[in-house]
């Protein structure tokens, strides 16, 4: 058995590990990240952005949210389910981390809202090349595994861990593996970031109402198995809040695909039995849509619009934007819709009636035709059943009409094990376990019940606030284990 | 080879002249991005990423096609060329699909890697993907084009790595050209040879392996040979394979005997763990792996015995309690380790299950003798006829550990009325005393109770006794039978009745005789989540199956000799953390009574692992590893061939029934040497794979 000694050890090197190795190293600590795959960043790789509040960046566009406000916004959001004192330190330590990431040459595209409801927190990275969109993090992802390197980290890649090694109550190393074999690597702390447990189904079933593939079909990045929450209980640690990070999808169309644009809109959603069930103009808030489809037979809902609603569109684009589909038009959900047409779909349906509409998705015939009468009667005289806006009511009384499954889904998880706002490590009885620190989605359970969607930008914004107090923190205890 | 000297971004490198400027790069640590180039593949300048700037030279070249030059200054840094790399990965990307979160190579994959390394997004150029669906017809790739850059790696891999030559750039139905089987094929039609090269150089998760194929979490050496990861005993099968097909018998051999002292019983009784996973069966059979073994240890010369390594006597003493092949594997080894090895057996015949267990028409007695043989001519000491009752007696007798590999010895009973009637057997009993010649001659009608293959063994064993009629009586359905295929349909060859569906709950006795198993129908059966058995039963279905001897065959257990004092687990194994080791003692475990009930190959592997604890606590180094066969060079090339996925499993000749319940002589022949190599020539060589360099990531260069 090979055995390696470091004073920090990282487990898992994506943004959480990469800033809590960062953070460290620059505190002084030697520190070795271990990564299971063939490169940093985790799922990192396919985020966008983080939140910040008061950030130069902020001020400059006029953008004025303070610390205050977001925090009471996050606090009302959540009902002061979440660590009070941890949240308050995020949100303060927000802007100096955009700072921070700066001066490592990251470079942020814009504050931006998710939808209009929301506060423009998220700090967008700006790729090198044009526009921000998907995967534009990976950029920042690069400037940290740099930076990192440059102080020193040890980046061991293609090495999963397999547990926490634990003397007389005391978290003292890791025990992992390589190409050539175990290995065991010694140091004074532990900070677990391993992403949460989006790949895993067996995870989601036994800790969250849902099962993956049936009325969950969320994105599964590979390797977020929740090994890492697993070692943190088997090393004793508490179990805090754990859920998906929900959202809605027409399943398997990989998430805001070109397909959803006209159905991600205020028109009309109805579930199986062809009736409404909430005020559509919800839909640009994704959560609170989810939270609605979740109680609905089956859990999936359709969204259904018409050939004028459809023209509509072309000519004079949709009536509500965000940002992760703003580079996308009509033009692209077309070119998408032929593919549907061509290879066959199970979430999309064009019928020239509502009859037959019922009939290809399953919807019950009788239900949907009253159902759409009435929406269309009180698209004269408002409706009397969820108070949406009269601009949004456009009755659905064109020649041919198109519906789009949706069905929950999720980014990944939220949440798992227990930590204090001093991102050690505590057990149920909120004991810490001295040298085990967690940070990122694997202790994101701040967004506790619901991911926190006014305040965009909080899963990478907690990973990367949270993995640098680890990385402050984990020296701290390591320099005063020293000092005794 | 010359070397020169070349300036890269100001490094100045020494690089050998031959190479082109992104190979010295590279092999100088030093990272210039690309995808279409790989190390064991011709490059082709077509992905546009290893632009890089030479002085006094116009323009830009690329990188992967120009040769060093003495004294060039490079640069591969530039706006310039960044700007231009990411132009191309933008047009690459545009036409990929964006969700990145369903790829299995997610975080593996190279183009993401460049996504990062060059900070480029999607959202600028108009998507161009025309999405087309994933094919998964052939039973053991997934192809993605939606995935797929056009980078070649493929394409080259087959064409110039193997020799295949089955996959090539295609004109699809909406005219974009798009790599595919030639002629829109499918692979099988093609001859594809299913080697894996194509989807081991992907560079995205345009090609993949289907999910299971592969165990993942090993390591690749013996991954990406899932007979060999599948092996218990981590046999090189794919190397001694090819070896027989080169005609190196004594080279194959020796593969074989690098992990295991028993390679002909192996042959004849491995229950082959290789074949469940042998990617072939998905075209048609598993390679015949085990017959192939079998076929290697029968030309046997004995040649690598000149290579097994002997180390200096140590001056300490084992103890091993038990000479089946647990016990065997791991006295052989700790000999070898330079230990004193006595071993126990409570029998008059060494080899356990090998000898006493197993009936001598699967496996030849002179067979394991010989294998037994090589083990005590190593001074390995067999005390036959000694039955240990106390350990501490033998420890103070001197020896420093002691192994237990008493094996499970014991058959069950079932505690049902009439199960101790004194015509009724117990399935290891019976058959022990078959094979010591002890057992009497049997008549009548014998029934089995249990359907597995020990089962089998009762009932095949009973007819070659002379019982006239004999039935094998189960709750399972033919189907879900737990006895191997070829056990079954020999069984039934040799007249052996099989009575699926059928639950007994007693034997009919008269006066401590038994009479017959009552029984009933079973419904349906199954085991719920705790593994505990839901037994459905017709109604009013009883009835009695008329026997005049009865064998249970359900089940079998470690026959622990009470004044052992040793902690039991799971009502009869000995408890240990890992399967070897008796907490706070000098006792080591090794075989079935460590695991419970499992298969040769398990046991061998088991001594192996025991042999390496007990000479790590006598302060020995644990090695046991000898290197008897040849290290292999093997090439790349495998060629065009019409015929090699037609090719059928080859089956060695069995005597006919009729003959074979006469006596115990071996009811399975070995294939001829022009049948073992045809057999040979049927294997993927999935282990060619491992080969291929592995390229790094950017993340991995020193300089970057």
């Amino acid at each position: 058995m090979r055995e390696f000694e470091t004073d920090v050890i990282v487990v898992g090197g994506g943004a959480a590990g990469l800033a809590a190795a960062i953070t460290a190293a620059e505190n002084g600590a030697e520190v070795t990240i271990l990564e299971k795959a063939n490169t940093t960043g985790g799922c990192a790789n396919m985020a966008m952005g983080l939140l910040g509040v008061e950030t130069k960046l902020q001020k400059e566009r006029l953008i004025g949210i303070t610390r205050e406000q977001a925090y009471e916004k996050f606090m009302d959001y959540t009902h002061w389910r979440s660590d009070a004192k941890l949240v308050k330190k995020y949100i303060d330590q927000s802007a100096g981390t955009i700072e921070w990431l700066q001066d490592m040459g990251v470079e942020f595209a814009l504050p931006s809202k998710y939808f209009p409801g929301s506060e423009a927190t998220w700090h967008i990275v700006q790729p090198k090349s044009g526009k921000p969109g998907l995967r534009a993090a990976a950029t920042m992802i690069k400037a940290m595994t740099e930076r990192a390197e440059e102080l020193g980290v040890k980046i061991m890649l293609e090495t999963p861990v397999k547990g926490l090694i634990k003397e007389d109550g005391e978290i003292i190393g890791a025990a992992a593996k390589d190409k050539e074999g175990d290995l065991e690597i010694f140091g004074g702390a532990v900070i677990i970031t391993t992403g949460g447990f989006g790949d895993s189904p067996e995870f989601i079933e036994k800790y969250t109402p849902y099962e993956w593939g049936k009325d969950l079909y969320s994105y599964r990045i590979p390797g977020l198995t929740g090994d890492g929450i697993q070692m943190a209980w088997d090393a004793g640690a508490g179990k805090d809040y754990m859920d998906m990070e929900l959202v809605f999808f027409a399943p398997n169309t990989g998430g805001y695909a070109p397909i959803e644009l006209p159905f991600r809109q205020p028109n009309v959603f109805v579930n199986l039995d062809g009736q409404r069930f909430y005020n559509e103009a919800v839909v640009e808030n994704p959560v609170f849509s989810v939270n609605a489809i979740s109680r609905q037979k089956n859990r999936v809902a359709f969204s259904i619009v018409d050939d004028k609603i459809m023209k509509k569109y072309e000519e004079n684009g949709f009536d509500l934007i965000n940002v992760v589909t703003s580079s996308m038009d009509m033009n692209d959900f077309k070119q998408e819709m032929e593919e549907h047409l061509k290879n066959g779909s199970d979430v999309f349906y064009v019928a020239d009636s509502l009859e037959e509409l019922a009939e290809k998705t399953g919807i019950n015939k009788d239900g949907l035709i009253a159902g759409i009468a009435q929406y269309n009667d009180m698209c004269q005289t408002g409706d009397a059943d969820f108070n949406k806006e009269l601009k949004y009511m456009t009755p659905l009384d064109g020649s041919k009409f198109y519906a789009l499954k949706f069905a929950p889904s999720a980014y990944g998880s939220l949440g798992g094990i227990r930590i204090n706002d001093m991102t050690e490590v505590v057990d149920d009885s909120l004991n810490t376990i001295p040298g085990l620190y967690a940070a990122g989605t694997d202790a994101n359970s701040v967004c506790n019940p619901d991911y926190v969607f006014v305040l965009p930008g909080n899963t990478l914004g907690f990973a990367v606030n949270s993995g640098r107090m680890a990385g402050k923190n984990a020296v701290t205890y390591i320099k005063e284990a020293l000092a005794e | 080879m010359k070397t020169v000297t070349i300036t890269i971004d100001g490094h100045v490198l020494a690089v050998d002249s031959g190479d082109s400027i992104l190979k010295a790069a590279l092999k100088s640590d030093l990272y210039i991005p690309h995808l279409c180039h790989h190390p064991d593949l011709p490059d082709i300048s077509a992905c546009g990423l290893c632009v890089v700037e030479i002085e006094g030279i116009e323009g830009v070249k690329s990188a992967c096609s120009t040769a060093v030059e003495a004294n060039m200054i490079i640069c591969t840094k530039t706006e310039k060329l960044n700007k231009m790399r990411r132009l191309s990965m933008e047009l690459m990307l545009a036409n990929h699909v964006d969700d990145c979160t369903t790829c299995p190579k997610y975080l593996k994959c190279e183009l993401q890697s460049l996504i990062q390394y060059l900070g480029v997004s999607t959202a600028r150029l108009k998507r161009t993907l025309n999405a087309v669906p994933v094919n998964t017809s052939n039973p053991l790739f997934v192809r993605d084009l939606n995935r797929c850059v056009s980078c070649g790696r493929c394409v080259r891999a087959c064409r110039d790595l193997r020799g295949v030559d089955v996959l090539d750039y295609q004109v699809m139905e909406d005219d974009r050209i798009m790599v595919d089987v030639r002629q829109h094929h499918r692979m099988t039609e093609e001859n594809c040879r299913f080697c894996g090269a194509c989807v081991e150089v992907c560079p995205t998760g345009a090609l993949q392996d289907k999910e299971g194929v592969f165990t993942a979490d090993l390591n690749r050496e013996i991954g990406l040979s899932p007979c060999r990861s599948a092996c218990p005993g981590q046999i090189n099968v794919p190397k001694y394979i090819r070896l027989i097909k080169e005609g190196q018998y004594q080279e194959a051999i020796a593969v074989i005997r690098e992990r295991a002292p028993f390679p002909h019983s192996l042959g004849y009784v491995c229950m082959a763990f290789c074949e469940d996973q042998c990617r072939r069966k998905e075209i048609n059979e598993a390679l015949s792996v085990r017959e192939l073994k079998k076929f290697a240890a029968a030309q046997d010369q004995g040649l690598w015995k000149d290579k097994v390594g002997i180390k200096t006597a140590s001056g300490k003493k084992v103890a091993i309690i038990g000479s089946g092949p647990a016990g065997l594997t791991a006295a052989y080894y700790l000999k070898k380790s330079g230990h004193e090895v006595t071993v126990f057996e409570k029998l008059p015949v060494a080899g356990g299950m090998l000898t006493t267990g197993i009936p001598a028409y699967r496996l030849p007695r002179q067979a394991v003798q010989a294998e037994i043989q090589v083990i005590t001519d190593s001074g390995v000491k067999i005390l036959t006829d000694t039955e240990i009752t106390d350990l501490e007696a033998l420890k103070k007798l001197g020896y420093d550990k002691i192994l237990i590999a008493i094996g499970a010895g014991q058959g069950t009973r079932l505690p049902i009325d009439g199960a101790d009637c004194d015509n009724v057997l117990e399935n290891i009993a019976f058959l022990k005393n078959a094979a010591l010649e002890i057992s009497p001659k049997l008549d009548g009608r014998v029934v089995v109770l249990g359907g597995g293959n020990v089962a089998f063994d009762c009932a095949r064993t009973a007819r070659r006794l002379g019982a006239t009629e004999v039935s094998i009586l189960c709750l399972e359905s033919r189907e879900g039978m737990t006895a191997s295929p070829d056990e079954i349909e020999e069984g039934l060859a040799e007249g052996i009745q099989i009575i699926n569906d059928t639950s007994f709950y007693a034997i009919e006795n008269n006066d401590n005789h038994a009479t017959g198993a009552n029984c009933r129908k079973v419904e349906s059966f199954s085991f719920d989540e705790n593994r505990k058995m839901q037994l459905k039963l017709v109604p009013d279905s009883e009835h009695v199956i008329p026997a005049d001897t009865i064998i249970f065959a359900t089940g079998q257990r470690p026959e622990i000799p009470a004044g052992w004092d040793l902690p039991v687990i799971g009502g009869n194994l000995i408890a240990s953390a890992d399967e070897v080791k008796v907490k706070d003692s000098s006792v080591f475990l090794a075989g079935d009574v460590s695991y419970g009930t499992h298969s040769v190959i398990r046991a061998i592997a088991s001594g192996r692992k025991a042999a390496v604890a007990i000479d790590l606590a006598l302060g020995g180094d644990g090695k046991i590893e000898d290197v008897l066969a040849a290290e292999e060079v093997t090439g790349s090339w495998l060629g065009r061939d019409e015929t090699f996925l037609k090719k059928q499993r080859e089956q060695p000749a069995q005597e006919n029934p009729e003959t074979r319940i006469t006596g115990f002589a071996a009811v399975t022949d070995c294939l001829s040497a022009n049948n073992a190599c045809k057999e040979a020539e049927r294997c993927f060589q999935c282990d060619l794979r491992v080969a291929i360099t592995k390229p790094k990531f950017w993340a991995s260069y020193g300089i970057k």
